[in-house]
């Protein structure tokens, strides 16, 4: 019995596998999950920073750590 | 088969970072009258965004970078255009060309700081003679800070010219025959064939140059030692600043953590801008 491969449909699957951790969500590039824990560390890092020079004597930085969570939050879930 | 490899980068990446991490939430000066580690928090870091002089270095530091960077592409790649072309010697001056890289950065810097000294040096000698120039870099700010993206040019446009050169001697040469029988001139062939087919050797090359550049030390503090004032105190030599003679381990540590942030927001949005838009796939 002759067994036949269609390449076209193994080319199909091929990138069906490569291409899917990568998504675009809200976020100007297209991103896998490591990128947007990425962004999300670097937006917690420069929030808490801009906070402790502009907004710590008013708001204290509890309220800045709770903001920098969820904007992670947010970009890793739809970012 | 990656064990070693994960074990090495482990060891000599990982483990140090973490320390410092760790370092830079502790208050530690083990020269000071309380030697041990106190944790602090985000002191370090409070302390760091109302730091005028580490603020201050941040500027110079993204100036000396651009100015460098920027430069030794455009003088890097017109040199490599060169060397792609016959001419008397081509070998010789490829060879000579290099010739800086291989010369430690201390070195770069004490033997141009000997080249710039007033009344021993032989730029104020031919500035005066030639311009009546009085280059003094002890004094003038300016020229400190030029002097120094001048010296960090001389050093550092060979790597370019040499990664820009292997990937101009790398591209097929049927793009260029089809650009130049669709009647392309000169700027629409370099516009439109040679930069995107070389834009992924540029790319590493600037990020090469750009980490290095933010994290310059040796060259500059041989040449002025940070001066006049504060003019060329990069940030590599404002932490060195800190740890060495200040022995103040934990606010070192802290503004450590802060420049490689920055490196890495940098190189981040380089690369974003310039690869990884919205459509385009991501290279691996």
């Amino acid at each position: 019995m002759e067994h036949t491969v269609d390449l076209d449909e193994v080319d199909e699957e091929a990138n069906t596998i490569v291409a899917s951790p990568e998504r675009t969500g809200f976020l100007p590039i297209v991103t896998n999950w490591f990128d947007r824990i990425f962004v999300g560390i670097y937006l917690f890092v420069a929030l808490e920073l801009l906070w402790m020079r502009f907004l710590e004597q008013s708001i204290p930085l509890v309220a800045c750590h709770v903001l920098a969570v969820a904007l992670g939050v947010l970009i890793v879930w739809k970012g | 088969m990656l064990a070693p490899t994960i074990a090495i980068l482990g060891i000599f990446g990982i483990v140090p970072f973490l320390y410092v991490l760790y370092v830079a939430f502790h208050q530690w000066n083990p020269f000071g009258a309380n030697p041990y580690m106190i944790y602090n928090g985000a002191g370090n870091f409070r302390r760091l965004v109302f730091d005028s002089e580490f603020l201050t270095s941040i500027a110079f530091t993204l100036k000396f970078a651009f100015f460098a960077v920027f430069s030794e592409v455009i003088l890097g790649y017109l040199l490599a255009q060169l060397f792609m072309r016959e001419f008397p010697g081509r070998a010789f001056f490829r060879t000579i060309h290099t010739l800086p890289l291989i010369v430690a950065p201390i070195v770069v810097g004490s033997v141009w700081r000997l080249m710039t000294t007033p009344s021993i040096g032989i730029i104020p000698y031919l500035l005066k003679s030639w311009f009546g120039y009085d280059l003094n870099i002890g004094r003038d700010a300016t020229m400190a800070f030029a002097l120094t993206v001048i010296m960090d040019i001389w050093h550092w446009t060979p790597l370019v010219t040499l990664t820009l050169l292997a990937a101009l001697v790398s591209l097929p040469k049927e793009p260029f025959e089809q650009a130049q029988i669709d009647g392309a001139n000169r700027w629409q062939i370099f516009w439109h064939v040679t930069l995107p087919m070389i834009r992924p050797a540029i790319l590493a090359t600037v990020f090469i140059r750009l980490m290095d550049a933010l994290r310059t030390v040796d060259e500059v503090w041989m040449l002025t030692g940070g001066g006049p004032g504060a003019a060329t105190r990069y940030l590599g030599l404002h932490i060195w600043k800190i740890v060495f003679p200040k022995t103040d381990y934990g606010y070192g540590s802290a503004t450590s953590i802060i420049v490689l942030y920055l490196t890495l927001v940098m190189c981040w949005l380089l690369y974003v801008a310039l690869v990884a838009r919205r459509g385009q796939r991501r290279t691996p």
